[in-house]
Protein backbone atom coordinates (compact mmCIF):
# COMPACT_ATOMS: atom_id res chain seq x y z
CA UNK A 1 0.00 0.00 0.00
CA UNK A 2 0.92 3.41 -0.41
CA UNK A 3 0.56 6.21 2.55
CA UNK A 4 1.21 9.44 2.39
CA UNK A 5 4.05 11.46 3.09
CA UNK A 6 5.54 7.76 4.29
CA UNK A 7 7.83 5.32 2.04
CA UNK A 8 7.01 1.94 3.23
CA UNK A 9 9.54 -0.78 2.09
CA UNK A 10 10.19 -4.67 2.25
CA UNK A 11 13.90 -5.99 2.24
CA UNK A 12 14.33 -9.30 3.85
CA UNK A 13 12.82 -9.46 7.41
CA UNK A 14 13.59 -5.84 7.65
CA UNK A 15 10.20 -3.32 7.26
CA UNK A 16 11.34 0.24 6.59
CA UNK A 17 9.35 2.88 7.48
CA UNK A 18 10.46 6.44 6.08
CA UNK A 19 9.64 9.88 6.57
CA UNK A 20 9.31 11.03 3.19
CA UNK A 21 8.44 14.59 3.01
CA UNK A 22 11.97 16.25 2.81
CA UNK A 23 11.06 19.52 1.81
CA UNK A 24 9.67 20.24 4.96
CA UNK A 25 11.89 18.76 7.39
CA UNK A 26 9.33 15.47 6.86
CA UNK A 27 6.93 17.53 9.30
CA UNK A 28 3.85 15.61 10.04
CA UNK A 29 0.56 17.14 8.05
CA UNK A 30 -2.25 15.84 8.06
CA UNK A 31 -2.23 13.49 6.18
CA UNK A 32 0.81 11.99 6.97
CA UNK A 33 -0.79 11.66 10.82
CA UNK A 34 -3.71 10.13 9.31
CA UNK A 35 -1.35 7.81 7.68
CA UNK A 36 0.74 6.24 10.31
CA UNK A 37 -0.93 4.03 12.38
CA UNK A 38 -1.92 1.59 9.22
CA UNK A 39 1.61 2.08 8.28
CA UNK A 40 3.15 0.51 11.75
CA UNK A 41 0.29 -1.80 11.49
CA UNK A 42 1.08 -2.70 7.84
CA UNK A 43 4.41 -3.52 8.94
CA UNK A 44 3.41 -4.99 12.19
CA UNK A 45 1.13 -7.56 10.81
CA UNK A 46 3.60 -8.87 8.54
CA UNK A 47 5.21 -12.17 9.50
CA UNK A 48 8.05 -11.91 7.09
CA UNK A 49 8.60 -8.47 8.81
CA UNK A 50 11.01 -9.24 12.24
CA UNK A 51 12.35 -5.51 12.81
CA UNK A 52 11.23 -2.35 11.52
CA UNK A 53 13.68 0.49 10.68
CA UNK A 54 12.07 3.86 11.10
CA UNK A 55 14.14 6.88 9.32
CA UNK A 56 13.72 9.74 7.12
CA UNK A 57 14.81 10.94 3.50
CA UNK A 58 16.67 14.39 3.20
CA UNK A 59 18.47 16.29 5.93
CA UNK A 60 16.24 15.80 8.09
CA UNK A 61 14.61 12.74 10.64
CA UNK A 62 11.82 14.50 11.83
CA UNK A 63 10.51 17.98 13.13
CA UNK A 64 7.61 17.51 14.47
CA UNK A 65 3.95 18.69 13.66
CA UNK A 66 3.69 20.52 10.12
CA UNK A 67 1.79 24.00 11.72
CA UNK A 68 1.31 25.81 8.78
CA UNK A 69 -0.74 22.92 6.72
CA UNK A 70 -2.46 22.05 9.87
CA UNK A 71 -3.44 25.50 10.25
CA UNK A 72 -5.31 25.48 7.16
CA UNK A 73 -7.14 22.26 8.33
CA UNK A 74 -9.19 22.53 11.10
CA UNK A 75 -10.40 19.52 11.22
CA UNK A 76 -7.31 17.79 11.06
CA UNK A 77 -5.72 20.16 13.89
CA UNK A 78 -8.99 19.95 15.94
CA UNK A 79 -8.91 15.92 15.88
CA UNK A 80 -4.85 16.27 16.64
CA UNK A 81 -5.76 18.30 19.63
CA UNK A 82 -8.56 16.02 21.10
CA UNK A 83 -6.09 13.17 20.70
CA UNK A 84 -3.42 15.59 22.81
CA UNK A 85 -5.70 16.27 25.37
CA UNK A 86 -6.66 12.86 26.28
CA UNK A 87 -3.20 11.55 25.56
CA UNK A 88 -4.05 9.58 22.71
CA UNK A 89 -2.00 10.01 20.61
CA UNK A 90 -1.25 7.83 17.09
CA UNK A 91 1.99 8.54 15.77
CA UNK A 92 4.73 6.38 17.11
CA UNK A 93 4.77 2.57 16.97
CA UNK A 94 4.13 2.72 21.35
CA UNK A 95 1.02 4.54 20.46
CA UNK A 96 -0.35 1.95 18.12
CA UNK A 97 1.00 -0.76 20.23
CA UNK A 98 3.86 -2.19 17.46
CA UNK A 99 5.03 -5.74 19.06
CA UNK A 100 7.82 -5.77 16.51
CA UNK A 101 11.26 -4.30 18.14
CA UNK A 102 11.33 -0.86 16.27
CA UNK A 103 15.44 1.15 15.36
CA UNK A 104 14.99 4.71 14.94
CA UNK A 105 17.68 5.16 12.81
CA UNK A 106 18.18 9.19 13.24
CA UNK A 107 19.48 10.60 9.43
CA UNK A 108 19.39 14.66 10.64
CA UNK A 109 17.80 16.88 12.54
CA UNK A 110 15.76 15.43 15.20
CA UNK A 111 13.63 18.66 16.61
CA UNK A 112 10.27 18.85 18.92
CA UNK A 113 7.39 16.77 17.98
CA UNK A 114 10.34 14.35 16.45
CA UNK A 115 11.70 13.32 20.02
CA UNK A 116 8.19 11.14 19.99
CA UNK A 117 10.19 8.57 17.53
CA UNK A 118 12.94 8.39 19.82
CA UNK A 119 11.16 8.24 22.90
CA UNK A 120 9.32 6.00 21.78
CA UNK A 121 11.28 3.32 19.79
CA UNK A 122 12.92 0.11 21.33
CA UNK A 123 17.12 1.14 19.37
CA UNK A 124 17.98 4.04 18.46
CA UNK A 125 20.92 5.07 16.14
CA UNK A 126 21.99 8.10 14.39
CA UNK A 127 23.92 9.68 12.16
CA UNK A 128 26.86 11.56 13.18
CA UNK A 129 25.68 14.95 11.86
CA UNK A 130 22.27 14.26 13.48
CA UNK A 131 21.19 16.98 16.63
CA UNK A 132 18.17 16.89 18.82
CA UNK A 133 16.53 19.86 19.88
CA UNK A 134 12.70 20.77 21.64
CA UNK A 135 12.02 23.72 20.45
CA UNK A 136 8.45 23.75 22.36
CA UNK A 137 9.15 26.83 24.59
CA UNK A 138 10.56 29.60 22.56
CA UNK A 139 7.33 29.08 20.80
CA UNK A 140 5.65 29.15 23.67
CA UNK A 141 4.31 25.76 23.79
CA UNK A 142 4.46 22.71 26.52
CA UNK A 143 6.88 19.64 25.85
CA UNK A 144 5.30 16.77 27.81
CA UNK A 145 5.29 13.51 26.20
CA UNK A 146 8.36 13.35 24.07
CA UNK A 147 10.66 14.14 26.76
CA UNK A 148 8.77 12.64 29.16
CA UNK A 149 9.37 9.17 27.60
CA UNK A 150 13.45 10.25 26.94
CA UNK A 151 13.72 11.02 30.87
CA UNK A 152 12.49 7.53 31.33
CA UNK A 153 15.34 6.10 29.20
CA UNK A 154 18.07 8.34 29.80
CA UNK A 155 19.13 10.62 32.43
CA UNK A 156 16.99 13.52 33.89
CA UNK A 157 19.08 16.75 33.89
CA UNK A 158 20.26 16.78 29.80
CA UNK A 159 16.13 15.80 28.82
CA UNK A 160 15.23 18.50 31.40
CA UNK A 161 18.11 21.24 30.28
CA UNK A 162 17.12 20.27 26.38
CA UNK A 163 13.40 21.14 27.26
CA UNK A 164 13.50 24.40 29.39
CA UNK A 165 16.75 26.02 26.39
CA UNK A 166 14.35 25.22 24.10
CA UNK A 167 15.72 26.34 20.39
CA UNK A 168 18.97 28.06 21.70
CA UNK A 169 20.70 25.07 21.80
CA UNK A 170 21.20 21.51 20.30
CA UNK A 171 22.17 17.98 21.31
CA UNK A 172 25.19 16.69 19.14
CA UNK A 173 24.48 12.40 17.90
CA UNK A 174 27.62 11.85 19.76
CA UNK A 175 26.56 13.40 23.19
CA UNK A 176 23.28 11.66 22.70
CA UNK A 177 25.17 8.55 22.72
CA UNK A 178 27.24 9.04 25.82
CA UNK A 179 24.24 9.79 27.11
CA UNK A 180 22.38 6.54 26.52
CA UNK A 181 20.01 8.38 24.18
CA UNK A 182 21.11 6.74 20.83
CA UNK A 183 23.60 3.30 21.47
CA UNK A 184 25.52 3.95 18.19
CA UNK A 185 26.84 7.09 15.64
CA UNK A 186 27.96 5.87 12.33
CA UNK A 187 28.94 8.55 9.57
CA UNK A 188 25.73 9.91 7.62
CA UNK A 189 26.38 7.64 4.56
CA UNK A 190 26.49 4.30 6.81
CA UNK A 191 23.56 5.12 8.10
CA UNK A 192 21.01 2.78 6.48
CA UNK A 193 23.26 -0.01 6.20
CA UNK A 194 24.14 -0.08 9.66
CA UNK A 195 20.44 -0.14 10.08
CA UNK A 196 19.74 -3.00 8.04
CA UNK A 197 23.03 -5.02 9.25
CA UNK A 198 21.67 -4.78 13.10
CA UNK A 199 18.44 -5.75 12.08
CA UNK A 200 19.96 -8.42 10.58
CA UNK A 201 20.82 -9.46 13.95
CA UNK A 202 17.76 -8.97 15.70
CA UNK A 203 16.33 -10.89 12.77
CA UNK A 204 18.04 -13.81 14.31
CA UNK A 205 16.96 -14.63 17.25
CA UNK A 206 13.31 -16.15 17.72
CA UNK A 207 10.51 -13.30 17.12
CA UNK A 208 8.09 -14.81 19.96
CA UNK A 209 10.93 -14.17 22.27
CA UNK A 210 12.04 -10.60 20.98
CA UNK A 211 8.38 -9.20 21.18
CA UNK A 212 7.77 -10.99 24.77
CA UNK A 213 11.08 -9.76 25.98
CA UNK A 214 9.72 -5.86 24.24
CA UNK A 215 7.14 -5.94 25.91
CA UNK A 216 8.29 -7.32 29.85
CA UNK A 217 10.79 -4.16 29.12
CA UNK A 218 8.16 -1.78 28.41
CA UNK A 219 5.65 -2.94 30.49
CA UNK A 220 8.61 -1.96 33.55
CA UNK A 221 8.39 1.61 32.63
CA UNK A 222 4.61 1.64 33.61
CA UNK A 223 5.94 1.28 37.34
CA UNK A 224 6.34 4.45 39.48
CA UNK A 225 9.49 4.64 39.43
CA UNK B 1 21.42 44.52 43.76
CA UNK B 2 22.06 42.37 46.91
CA UNK B 3 19.61 41.61 49.89
CA UNK B 4 21.25 41.94 52.80
CA UNK B 5 18.60 40.67 55.67
CA UNK B 6 20.08 36.93 54.73
CA UNK B 7 22.52 35.75 57.46
CA UNK B 8 23.84 32.47 55.72
CA UNK B 9 23.12 33.08 52.33
CA UNK B 10 23.40 36.12 49.57
CA UNK B 11 20.56 36.92 47.16
CA UNK B 12 21.33 38.77 44.29
CA UNK B 13 19.83 40.22 40.80
CA UNK B 14 21.68 40.40 37.21
CA UNK B 15 18.64 41.04 34.54
CA UNK B 16 16.05 38.43 34.28
CA UNK B 17 18.42 36.12 36.59
CA UNK B 18 18.32 35.69 40.43
CA UNK B 19 20.92 34.20 42.37
CA UNK B 20 20.86 32.17 45.14
CA UNK B 21 24.29 31.67 47.07
CA UNK B 22 25.14 29.47 49.98
CA UNK B 23 27.33 31.96 52.26
CA UNK B 24 29.25 29.92 54.96
CA UNK B 25 32.67 29.46 52.99
CA UNK B 26 34.47 29.35 56.42
CA UNK B 27 32.56 26.03 57.14
CA UNK B 28 32.44 25.28 53.54
CA UNK B 29 28.98 26.10 53.43
CA UNK B 30 27.64 23.78 55.86
CA UNK B 31 24.12 23.94 56.35
CA UNK B 32 23.65 25.02 60.42
CA UNK B 33 19.81 25.58 61.20
CA UNK B 34 20.33 29.09 60.16
CA UNK B 35 21.11 28.60 57.11
CA UNK B 36 18.21 25.57 56.46
CA UNK B 37 15.22 28.53 57.58
CA UNK B 38 16.83 30.92 55.26
CA UNK B 39 16.35 28.92 52.26
CA UNK B 40 12.99 28.53 52.76
CA UNK B 41 12.34 32.20 52.36
CA UNK B 42 14.90 32.54 49.92
CA UNK B 43 13.75 30.40 47.10
CA UNK B 44 10.26 31.60 47.51
CA UNK B 45 11.29 35.50 47.55
CA UNK B 46 13.00 34.68 44.43
CA UNK B 47 9.93 32.74 42.85
CA UNK B 48 7.55 35.51 43.67
CA UNK B 49 10.13 38.22 42.25
CA UNK B 50 8.42 38.84 38.64
CA UNK B 51 11.34 40.36 37.43
CA UNK B 52 13.18 37.01 37.89
CA UNK B 53 12.95 34.51 35.11
CA UNK B 54 15.36 32.30 35.64
CA UNK B 55 17.43 30.99 39.34
CA UNK B 56 21.26 30.24 39.35
CA UNK B 57 22.12 28.30 42.73
CA UNK B 58 25.79 28.73 43.54
CA UNK B 59 28.33 28.75 46.85
CA UNK B 60 31.28 31.33 47.70
CA UNK B 61 34.53 29.88 48.53
CA UNK B 62 35.97 26.52 47.35
CA UNK B 63 33.43 24.37 48.39
CA UNK B 64 29.21 24.32 46.87
CA UNK B 65 27.93 22.39 49.58
CA UNK B 66 28.76 19.98 52.28
CA UNK B 67 25.73 19.03 54.04
CA UNK B 68 24.33 19.54 57.27
CA UNK B 69 26.94 21.23 59.75
CA UNK B 70 28.55 18.84 62.30
CA UNK B 71 30.23 21.58 64.46
CA UNK B 72 26.83 22.74 65.14
CA UNK B 73 25.39 19.04 66.06
CA UNK B 74 28.36 18.34 67.95
CA UNK B 75 28.53 21.47 70.35
CA UNK B 76 24.70 22.51 70.37
CA UNK B 77 23.49 19.41 72.65
CA UNK B 78 20.48 18.89 70.53
CA UNK B 79 22.43 17.09 67.46
CA UNK B 80 20.24 15.36 64.88
CA UNK B 81 17.39 15.23 67.18
CA UNK B 82 16.36 18.95 65.96
CA UNK B 83 15.81 17.57 62.50
CA UNK B 84 13.87 14.77 63.04
CA UNK B 85 10.47 15.57 63.11
CA UNK B 86 10.70 17.54 59.62
CA UNK B 87 12.34 14.16 58.55
CA UNK B 88 10.07 12.21 59.55
CA UNK B 89 7.05 13.83 58.83
CA UNK B 90 8.82 14.86 55.74
CA UNK B 91 8.06 17.87 55.75
CA UNK B 92 11.65 19.66 54.18
CA UNK B 93 11.76 23.23 52.70
CA UNK B 94 15.00 24.02 51.75
CA UNK B 95 15.41 23.16 48.21
CA UNK B 96 13.60 24.78 44.62
CA UNK B 97 11.98 21.17 44.96
CA UNK B 98 10.94 21.45 48.08
CA UNK B 99 9.62 24.82 47.47
CA UNK B 100 7.37 23.52 44.43
CA UNK B 101 9.70 26.88 42.42
CA UNK B 102 8.31 27.25 38.95
CA UNK B 103 10.95 28.72 37.52
CA UNK B 104 13.88 26.97 35.86
CA UNK B 105 16.36 26.39 38.45
CA UNK B 106 20.25 26.13 37.19
CA UNK B 107 22.54 24.49 39.64
CA UNK B 108 26.19 25.76 39.44
CA UNK B 109 28.15 23.47 41.34
CA UNK B 110 31.81 25.76 42.62
CA UNK B 111 33.48 22.97 44.27
CA UNK B 112 33.45 20.48 46.77
CA UNK B 113 29.66 19.02 46.52
CA UNK B 114 29.35 16.58 49.67
CA UNK B 115 26.32 14.20 51.16
CA UNK B 116 23.81 16.59 52.11
CA UNK B 117 25.21 19.09 49.12
CA UNK B 118 23.43 16.20 46.74
CA UNK B 119 19.97 17.57 47.53
CA UNK B 120 20.45 20.57 45.59
CA UNK B 121 21.82 18.49 42.61
CA UNK B 122 19.08 15.92 42.39
CA UNK B 123 16.29 19.05 42.70
CA UNK B 124 17.74 21.43 39.87
CA UNK B 125 16.13 21.09 36.87
CA UNK B 126 19.95 21.96 35.43
CA UNK B 127 23.44 21.54 36.45
CA UNK B 128 26.69 22.72 35.69
CA UNK B 129 29.88 22.52 37.43
CA UNK B 130 33.90 23.83 37.54
CA UNK B 131 36.45 21.60 36.20
CA UNK B 132 37.55 20.97 39.66
CA UNK B 133 33.81 20.45 41.16
CA UNK B 134 34.12 17.01 43.42
CA UNK B 135 30.97 14.96 44.19
CA UNK B 136 31.13 11.95 47.48
CA UNK B 137 28.91 11.38 49.82
CA UNK B 138 30.13 10.65 53.57
CA UNK B 139 27.08 9.47 55.14
CA UNK B 140 27.78 6.26 55.76
CA UNK B 141 31.52 6.70 56.36
CA UNK B 142 30.09 8.74 60.01
CA UNK B 143 27.55 6.53 60.26
CA UNK B 144 24.98 8.22 58.76
CA UNK B 145 21.97 7.24 56.33
CA UNK B 146 21.84 8.95 53.36
CA UNK B 147 18.35 8.72 52.00
CA UNK B 148 16.57 11.48 50.00
CA UNK B 149 19.33 13.29 48.15
CA UNK B 150 20.59 9.59 46.52
CA UNK B 151 17.05 8.42 45.70
CA UNK B 152 16.49 11.71 44.22
CA UNK B 153 19.83 11.20 42.28
CA UNK B 154 18.96 7.91 41.26
CA UNK B 155 15.26 8.44 39.36
CA UNK B 156 17.33 10.76 37.42
CA UNK B 157 20.37 8.95 36.76
CA UNK B 158 22.10 5.68 35.79
CA UNK B 159 21.55 3.48 39.51
CA UNK B 160 24.72 1.98 39.78
CA UNK B 161 27.12 5.26 39.74
CA UNK B 162 24.61 6.33 42.84
CA UNK B 163 24.97 3.18 44.94
CA UNK B 164 28.74 3.51 44.68
CA UNK B 165 28.75 7.03 46.15
CA UNK B 166 26.36 5.84 48.88
CA UNK B 167 28.39 2.56 49.68
CA UNK B 168 32.35 4.22 49.30
CA UNK B 169 31.11 7.08 51.60
CA UNK B 170 34.44 9.64 52.02
CA UNK B 171 37.01 7.22 50.56
CA UNK B 172 36.23 7.82 46.73
CA UNK B 173 34.93 11.67 45.00
CA UNK B 174 34.04 11.49 41.69
CA UNK B 175 35.18 14.39 39.30
CA UNK B 176 32.99 16.67 37.48
CA UNK B 177 34.12 14.98 33.88
CA UNK B 178 32.46 11.72 35.22
CA UNK B 179 29.30 13.36 36.35
CA UNK B 180 28.58 15.17 32.88
CA UNK B 181 29.42 11.57 31.39
CA UNK B 182 26.37 9.75 33.19
CA UNK B 183 23.67 12.63 32.91
CA UNK B 184 24.36 13.33 36.33
CA UNK B 185 25.24 17.47 35.20
CA UNK B 186 25.14 18.46 31.17
CA UNK B 187 28.07 20.91 31.45
CA UNK B 188 32.01 21.20 32.79
CA UNK B 189 33.91 24.69 32.46
CA UNK B 190 37.09 26.19 33.82
CA UNK B 191 36.48 27.10 37.60
CA UNK B 192 36.93 30.65 36.37
CA UNK B 193 34.04 30.73 34.16
CA UNK B 194 31.43 29.06 36.31
CA UNK B 195 29.36 32.11 37.18
CA UNK B 196 29.72 34.05 33.81
CA UNK B 197 28.57 30.68 31.92
CA UNK B 198 25.81 30.17 34.73
CA UNK B 199 24.47 33.81 33.71
CA UNK B 200 24.88 33.70 29.97
CA UNK B 201 23.05 29.86 30.38
CA UNK B 202 20.22 31.84 32.40
CA UNK B 203 19.75 34.48 30.14
CA UNK B 204 19.24 32.15 27.00
CA UNK B 205 16.71 30.10 29.22
CA UNK B 206 15.16 33.42 29.89
CA UNK B 207 14.21 33.97 26.38
CA UNK B 208 11.80 30.97 26.35
CA UNK B 209 8.31 31.38 27.32
CA UNK B 210 7.92 31.85 31.30
CA UNK B 211 4.16 29.80 31.13
CA UNK B 212 5.34 27.42 28.85
CA UNK B 213 8.64 26.79 30.97
CA UNK B 214 6.47 26.39 34.11
CA UNK B 215 4.13 23.68 32.52
CA UNK B 216 7.13 21.94 30.79
CA UNK B 217 8.55 21.65 34.55
CA UNK B 218 5.57 21.07 35.98
CA UNK B 219 5.01 17.78 33.16
CA UNK B 220 8.66 16.74 33.68
CA UNK B 221 9.22 15.98 37.49
CA UNK B 222 5.16 14.80 37.64
CA UNK B 223 6.74 12.08 35.33
CA UNK B 224 9.40 11.18 38.42
CA UNK B 225 5.74 10.69 40.10
CA UNK B 226 4.36 7.92 38.08
CA UNK B 227 4.68 5.06 35.56
CA UNK B 228 4.78 6.17 31.85
CA UNK B 229 1.38 5.86 30.72
CA UNK B 230 -0.18 7.76 33.66
CA UNK B 231 2.65 10.29 33.58
CA UNK B 232 2.11 10.97 29.54
CA UNK B 233 -2.05 11.60 30.89
CA UNK B 234 -0.65 14.06 33.57
CA UNK B 235 1.11 15.64 31.13
CA UNK B 236 -1.35 16.43 28.20
CA UNK B 237 -2.87 18.83 30.95
CA UNK B 238 0.16 20.34 31.38
CA UNK B 239 0.29 20.28 27.49
CA UNK B 240 -3.44 21.96 27.28
CA UNK B 241 -2.89 24.14 29.84
CA UNK B 242 -1.42 26.93 28.13
CA UNK B 243 -3.29 26.76 24.64
CA UNK B 244 -5.31 30.00 24.67
CA UNK B 245 -2.47 31.97 26.64
CA UNK B 246 -1.01 35.43 24.76
CA UNK B 247 2.81 33.21 24.01
CA UNK B 248 1.02 30.69 22.41
CA UNK B 249 0.13 33.65 19.39
CA UNK B 250 3.42 35.69 20.47
CA UNK B 251 5.82 32.60 20.05
CA UNK B 252 5.10 32.02 15.94
CA UNK B 253 4.62 35.73 15.49
CA UNK B 254 8.06 36.50 16.72
CA UNK B 255 9.33 33.97 14.64
CA UNK B 256 7.85 35.19 11.61
CA UNK B 257 8.86 38.08 11.77
CA UNK B 258 12.51 37.68 13.13
CA UNK B 259 12.77 39.37 16.44
CA UNK B 260 12.74 38.53 19.55
CA UNK B 261 9.77 37.47 21.54
CA UNK B 262 7.77 39.39 23.93
CA UNK B 263 6.33 37.05 26.68
CA UNK B 264 3.34 37.58 28.88
CA UNK B 265 4.30 38.57 32.92
CA UNK B 266 4.23 35.16 34.52
CA UNK B 267 2.02 34.39 37.41
CA UNK B 268 2.78 35.20 40.56
CA UNK B 269 2.14 31.80 42.51
CA UNK B 270 2.71 31.01 45.99
CA UNK B 271 4.84 28.32 46.50
CA UNK B 272 3.21 26.97 49.93
CA UNK B 273 -0.32 26.77 47.59
CA UNK B 274 0.63 24.60 45.05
Amino acid sequence: MSYAGLAVEREGPVGWLIFDRPKVGNAMDAAMLADLPKAWRELDEDPSVRVIVNTGNGPSFQTGLDVRQLAKDKDALREQSRRTKRAELLITAWHNKVATPVIAAVNGTCAGGGLHFVADADIVIAASDAVFCDPHVSVGQVSAFELIGLARRAAFEPTARMGLIGRHEKLPAERARQLGIVSEVVPPAELRDTARSLAGKIALNPPDEVRHIKQLLWRALEDPA
Amino acid sequence: MSDTSYKTLKLERRGPVGWLLFNRPEALNAMNAAMREELAGAWLELDNDPDVRVIVHTGEGRAFQTGVDVAELASDGVGMERYRESMENWDLHFTAWHQKVAKPVITAVNGICAGGGFHWVADADVVIAADDAQFFDPHVSVGQVVAPEAIGLLRKMPFEAVMRMALVGRHERMPASRARELGMISEVVPAAELRTRAQELAETIAKNSPAAMAATKRALWGALESGLTEACRQGAKEVVSVWGHPDQDEGPRAWAEKREPKWAEPAKHDGAAR
